[in-house]
């Protein structure tokens, strides 16, 4: 009855597979927190969605880390439809919305620009999700620790240091977005310098060559007219 | 409660694709979709995702379309491939970096027939996960049979040793990054002195040329 009890298991999955709803019960659910970075081609809207729960809620954060005016257009708006914030050529923000059931939008929007590309960076942080927890791996331990009372206080000492070092990486990634932004303005003055520096002098040169031409050519003509 | 093994198996096995409900957006049919990943080396990535098709005529989203693949290209600092390979319609993709530095993921379809494509919208759920959140627990937990507490302090560890290697590139960044601020303020400053001395250099010699050119011409 062993074989039974496993390709019954085997089958219950499979049918939660097919079935949307309850996939989440058989799968990895999506890691709370992501960032994301892409680039954003000028006179372009890119739009994400994000499926969210009942009295969770989500934290956007983005930055615009390259292109021109380093600015951008961002709106994000509920299931329903309704305009929650936008944000009108702004280089970075933030907000946090209490969520509702449903796919929540959010759109970077460069069509005001017609010739630079943006470098965008966006960090998704959800909370009160109650998704399967990365806590699963319970099932998988195996044997037991003696001093279960004591286990208690350990376990949430540690569960607090998880959770700081898990705001220290939150921390770690936008320090490397405003690093990343500053590197690549300083990267584009660069090359900017080297540039006009170049186009300075050929000008400066061609300018006082066609000076002493033309003021020579003057006295040359009334001399001919002269003679 | 334990699993059996092979039912484990088979959970762990479906976790393994599946990035479940999360952050989606929609690519068009020629549309490249690309994401950059900023990464420390020895660090791995594995990328999850999940498509789904427009159907004109239940007006949702299937779940999953055969035969639509996504073709995934990822290139490392150096614009050098490092991977290119076509998937299924729900796949994953992992790699690790050899250099630091900014990554390029780039995802487009396959679909070479217009028909698949007729509401004009493919629906793609991703999911990256970058460093010590590729470790699969459940795995390290079954093979290195650990007790709740060990495994819970080499979550721990490994945590602290991906905060520190990405200390450690950031370090490595910011020397650039000054080096790149130092060498445009020494241009700025160089430039302005060459060009005030080509300036006057310039002004001098003309004005040396064409006083000896109208004495030449008995002008003056």
């Amino acid at each position: 009855m062993e074989l039974v009890r496993v390709f019954v298991c085997v089958l219950s999955v499979f049918v939660s597979l097919l079935s949307d709803r309850l996939v989440v019960l058989a799968a990895f659910s999506q890691s709370l927190d992501s960032d994301f970075t892409f680039t954003l081609p000028p006179g372009r809207k890119e739009c994400f969605y994000q499926t969210m729960k009942k009295e969770a809620s989500l934290e956007i954060e983005y930055q615009v880390l390259d292109g021109a005016g380093l600015d951008v257009d961002f709106y994000i708006s509920s299931p329903s439809g309704q305009l929650l914030f936008s944000d009108y050529r702004k280089s970075d923000g933030v907000h946090t919305i209490e969520t509702e059931d449903g796919d929540y939008m959010f759109c970077f929007d460069n069509t005001f620009s017609s010739v630079s590309e943006k470098l965008i960076f966006f960090e998704l942080i959800l909370d009160n999700m109650d998704t399967e927890d990365p806590d699963d791996w319970k099932e998988y331990v195996h044997g037991s620790d003696m001093l279960d009372m004591k286990m208690e206080d350990i376990m949430d000492t540690i569960n607090n240091v998880k959770a700081r070092l898990g705001k220290s990486v939150q921390i770690q990634t936008v320090l490397r977005a405003f690093e990343a932004r500053d590197r690549n303005l300083q990267e584009s003055n660069f090359d900017r310098v080297n540039f006009w520096s170049v186009i300075n002098l050929i000008v400066m040169v061609l300018v006082s060559a066609v000076q002493v031409y033309l003021v020579r050519s003057l006295f040359e003509d009334k001399r001919k007219m002269r003679t | 409660m334990m699993l059996s093994v092979p039912a484990a198996g088979v959970l762990l096995l479906l976790a393994w694709i599946h990035p479940g409900d999360g952050l989606y957006f929609h690519i068009g049919e020629t549309e490249k979709k690309c994401f950059i990943e900023e990464i420390p080396d020895e660090t791995m990535v594995i990328g999850k995702y999940r498509t789904q098709l427009w159907d004109k005529q239940t007006s949702s989203f299937l779940p999953s379309t055969p035969g639509l693949g996504m073709h995934v290209e990822i290139k490392d600092p150096d614009t050098k491939i490092i991977l290119s390979r076509q998937y299924g319609s729900d796949g994953r993709f992992t790699f690790t970096s050899h250099t630091p530095g900014e990554h390029q993921i780039c995802l487009h379809s396959n679909s070479t027939k217009m028909a698949l494509f007729a509401g004009g919208k493919l629906r793609v759920h991703l999911d990256i996960q970058v460093g010590e959140h590729t470790n699969n627990y459940p795995e390290i937990a079954a093979k290195d049979k650990l007790t709740e507490l060990q495994l819970r302090v080499r979550q721990l560890l490994d945590q602290v040793e991906q905060i520190q290697k990405e200390q450690n590139y950031q370090r490595y960044r910011e020397e650039r990054f000054r080096m790149t601020s130092e060498s445009t303020n020494q241009r700025v400053l160089w430039w302005s002195i060459a060009q005030t001395l080509i300036l006057i250099v310039t002004g001098i010699w003309q004005m040396k040329h064409l006083k000896s050119f109208f004495e030449a011409k008995k002008l003056v």
